[in-house]
């Protein structure tokens, strides 16, 4: 397996489509409910909880875009099989494409429970799960180009949902943020490592990066998208807190859809309806990004066909998401996968940073020639 | 996608077929060369021959499709009054009073120039012949555009002659660096096809994807341009058209002018161009005929009428069906009293009246138009108002798929408007089994449907995908001239801009 990869240059895209790619992979079944999870911890300081994790991820993107830049044109693979060679290199890399095709299934499986509680409390599991495979199938088979594509339309055709918050500000009791800093610091960084599940999905970036065309704009076009998200969990949690009240907000599952029902025009009411159906589209790049990498890695890794792969993953994330039966079982597993998330999302890229820097280090000392890490090597593969 | 490529043997042995056939012409005298062109013609009655100059001379044509005239006094009167014993090639070329004239000795060309009405004037024991361009053409007087009719701009339509609707291409630009190109259609039918570009502005990888689909096309017959572009397509398995097909040569030409491909066919009066987004089918030179403000308008109306056409009914099915929750009381209560007498769940109902609107469509496009008008009275009034009584349908409900229908036909292209009026049956049947999650779905599956496809390998959602902000100002809103400076980027032509724009923008002063 090669380090570096170098995409034919039909394969590339624009490296402004990132802010779509992080923003449309961070939006997602997150987004309706994370108010609960974190006024749980930091009361009506909640606000703060979003604005210090946004910060952390900014941090962790940071990292990962200067690990990635002391390789020329590498994925996670490729660091991985660099660093710790071949055989521990391929097990790190299994836990990592595991990792991806969970966090398939959890997004999936998040939707299925959104649609059965707001639209239909009979459809059965695996009929929609059929309907998510197979699209999720079709999407990956067009390759990279088509993955991006969906998180670009996805952004455009859900954008304006932002303009239904008008509604719920309406009611707003702006008192309720009152008084500001009242919680402790500590319940205010619980409330903010709580928020690691909403935020999980710009690691993306390890993977695609290969694919982007100016590699030297990756920085900028990371941060504008997770800067996007970020002040979009903002409004939303502020919005949130004002309109509920705290001990209501405690109890409210999906906050944002509570907010959403209370809309009313002429012809049309009850938006959440809408906003669910439409919802698919926004989980869409939640899935198939993920998706995608995993079966890249399957090449990468064991060097399977990704066609192949793809299926086979597919009925693996079909299978998984029929296990889970009960509501309790999926928050279950949904608190076990969130807690295992953090420390391979937010904790994770500052070892490997540290790890590339002494392996680099030594390797420069003991003589090799850097270089033949770092300078890419002419050898393509697609 | 290309599934004549799947039968490689069966083209494979014709091409040896063709090279067997290629017979240099080489020393015959007159008799011969009639016997072997009668034997390749397999005896065929129209092949006319005329010996001339007593046998030294043979002219060869087929009688149906030349001018009789033009034989007569353009070509057999000069070489009656040759002198008889200095004939040559050169002499003849020189005396014949025909524009259209090349030697060949290349038998297999002689064939092909003959079945298009040229005619052979052969001299004996020489080893090449003349070719004379004797054709009739037949064809129609010009007419004004049918399916694509604009209040403004020229009111001028191709027809299905190729050399006019070359000549039309030509009136609309005057430039010496638009390329035609000739080429061979179809075993059998053996069509002539034209390719266009503009030298220095077409992007010539557009050019050879072009050509090359058109030259690798193994086919045996293609009569019409709504028959080659199906053939050429990057997918065949989608109801979305990928090539435009139009039947205005300002169209064209505009296109050409902005960096596209056109391919013409003989014998049909439509002309492709290439490549084409998804988003292109929804403009019209219109557009640029009316003011910008007029022309934003339209096209705005234009998609949001699509987006009605597609999604109102199926709206209608999902919430009357799962979701009656969405619509306010007010308007819940009228509705219920419409739907009160109606015995059918609304996806039948919904699926009823759309296939009757198909039916009043189809019905209406076949028939004769003194009789059409009937069709009117008919799907209007009789259907609509007894359907309603009689407790078929609701009125709401009518409304709706009417509105739906008039949606889908301000595609302008009749193309586009079929495809968006088929893609609406399997939303409305998923919004009755699936409410807003089969509805969800279909958005879904057609983004994602659309981003896969291509025009001649190029992005077909472009400018959704690859995101291109600046592109709008000519996709879903048309600026006015001045902001349009440059070319559109997806044609990537070789010279991007239209004018200079700077100067163009000039800012004066106030009182300057």
């Amino acid at each position: 397996m090669d380090i570096n990869i170098r995409p034919k240059p039909y394969l590339l895209f624009n490296a402004f489509h990132l802010i779509f790619i992080i923003f449309s992979i961070q939006v997602g079944v997150g987004l309706p409910g994370f108010q609960r999870i974190i006024v749980m911890e930091s009361g009506h300081d909640a606000w703060i909880s979003v604005i210090v994790a946004g910060i952390a991820a900014h941090l962790v993107v940071m990292v990962m875009i200067a690990t990635l830049n002391r390789y020329g044109s590498a994925d996670l693979y490729g660091i991985h099989q660099d660093i710790f060679g071949k055989w521990l290199g391929s097990i790190i890399n299994t836990v990592f494409i595991a990792y991806l095709v969970l966090s398939t299934t959890v997004v999936f499986r998040a939707y299925i429970e959104i649609v059965q509680v707001w639209l239909f409390p009979e459809l059965p599991v695996w009929s929609m799960a059929i309907f998510g495979g197979l699209l999720a199938i079709y999407a990956v088979l067009g390759g990279i180009r088509v993955v991006v594509g969906v998180s670009v339309l996805s952004v455009l055709f859900t954008l304006w949902m932002i303009f239904l918050l008008y509604f719920p500000i309406q009611y707003a009791e702006w008192k309720s943020l009152l008084p500001i800093f009242d919680t402790s610091t500590l319940d205010i960084l619980k409330g903010a490592y709580k928020m690691s599940f909403t935020l999980a999905g710009f690691e993306i970036l390890y993977y695609i990066y290969p694919y982007v065309k100016e590699k030297e704009k990756t920085s900028l076009f990371t941060h504008l998208g997770l800067l996007a998200t970020n002040l979009l969990n903002l409004i939303i949690m502020v919005v949130s807190l004002v309109y509920f009240s705290e001990g209501q907000l405690l109890k409210t599952i999906w906050a944002t859809l509570s907010m959403f029902k209370i809309i009313q025009l002429p012809f049309m009411e009850r938006f959440e309806i809408i906003a669910i159906s439409l919802w698919m589209l926004v989980i869409l790049p939640n899935a198939i990004l993920p998706l995608w990498a995993a079966t890249r890695g399957m090449k990468r890794v064991f060097g399977f066909k990704q066609k192949y792969s793809l299926h086979g993953i597919v009925i693996i994330i079909f299978i998984a998401q029929m296990l889970l039966k009960t509501r309790d079982q999926v928050n279950m597993f949904f608190d076990w996968f969130s807690n295992k998330g953090f420390y391979l999302v937010f904790i994770y890229p500052f070892i490997l940073y540290v790890l590339v820097l002494v392996v680099q280090k030594m390797r420069q000392k003991r003589g090799l020639a850097s270089n033949e890490t770092k300078a890419p090597s002419n050898k393509s593969s697609n | 996608m290309f599934f004549w490529k799947r039968k490689k043997s069966q083209g494979d042995n014709l091409k040896e077929d063709k090279k067997k056939n290629e017979l240099p012409i080489h020393r015959q005298t007159t008799v011969e060369m009639i016997e072997m062109l009668k034997k390749h013609f397999q005896h065929s009655n129209d092949l006319m021959y005329r010996h001339l100059k007593d046998h030294q001379i043979v002219l060869v044509y087929i009688q149906e499709i030349t001018d009789a005239d033009k034989i007569n006094q353009n070509v057999i009167s000069p070489i009656q009054n040759l002198d008889s014993k200095h004939l040559s090639n050169e002499v003849l070329m020189e005396s014949i009073n025909v524009g259209g004239i090349k030697s060949t000795n290349d038998f297999e060309e002689v064939i092909q120039s003959i079945t298009t009405g040229w005619a052979l004037v052969y001299l004996s024991k020489k080893n090449s012949g003349i070719l004379v361009e004797v054709g009739k053409l037949r064809e129609r007087a010009l007419s004004r555009p049918e399916n694509e009719t604009n209040v403004y701009g020229p009111q001028i339509a191709f027809s299905e002659a190729l050399s006019t609707n070359k000549a039309l291409i030509r009136e609309n630009l005057h430039n010496p660096k638009l390329c035609i190109e000739d080429l061979l259609v179809g075993k059998v039918s053996r069509t002539k096809v034209a390719l266009f570009y503009i030298e220095g502005i077409s992007n010539e990888e557009n050019v050879n994807t072009m050509r090359q689909r058109i030259q690798d096309l193994e086919f045996d017959s293609v009569f019409d341009a709504a028959n080659l572009v199906q053939l050429i397509e990057d997918n065949s398995m989608t109801i979305f058209p990928q090539l435009m097909l139009t039947e205005r040569p300002d169209r064209l030409g505009h296109e050409l002018s902005q960096g596209k491909v056109g391919v013409v066919i003989d014998g049909s009066s439509y002309a492709i161009m290439g490549p084409t987004t998804f988003l292109s089918f929804f403009q019209t030179t219109e557009d640029y005929y009316v003011r910008w403000t007029m022309g934003t308008f339209i096209r705005l109306v234009r998609f949001l009428a699509t987006i009605m056409s597609i999604f109102f009914t199926p709206l209608y099915v999902l919430a009357v069906t799962f979701h009656y929750e969405i619509i306010p009381s007010d308007l819940l209560v009228q509705l219920g009293q419409t739907r009160s007498k109606v015995p059918f769940p609304p996806i039948l109902e919904a699926l009823f009246l759309e296939f009757t609107i198909e039916l009043l469509r189809e019905a209406g496009a076949r028939l004769p138009t003194k009789v059409g008008q009937t069709m009117g009275i008919v799907g209007g009034i009789v259907i609509g108002q007894a359907a309603v009584q009689a407790g078929f349908t609701s009125n709401i409900l009518i409304i709706i798929v009417a509105i739906s229908a008039l949606g889908s036909f301000t595609a302008p292209n009749y193309m586009m408007g079929n495809a968006i009026r088929i893609i609406r049956f399997p939303i409305i049947i998923l919004a009755g089994l699936y409410g807003g999650f089969g509805v969800g779905f279909s958005i879904v599956f057609l983004s994602v449907h659309l981003l896969r496809l291509s025009s001649l390998g190029r992005p077909y959602f472009y400018p959704l995908f690859p995101f291109r902000i600046k592109e709008f100002k000519d996709t879903f809103i048309r600026m006015p001239f001045p902001k349009l400076a440059k070319r559109p980027d997806y044609n990537d032509t070789k010279d991007e801009g239209r004018f200079n724009q700077h100067r163009a923008n000039k800012k004066k002063d106030i009182d300057e």
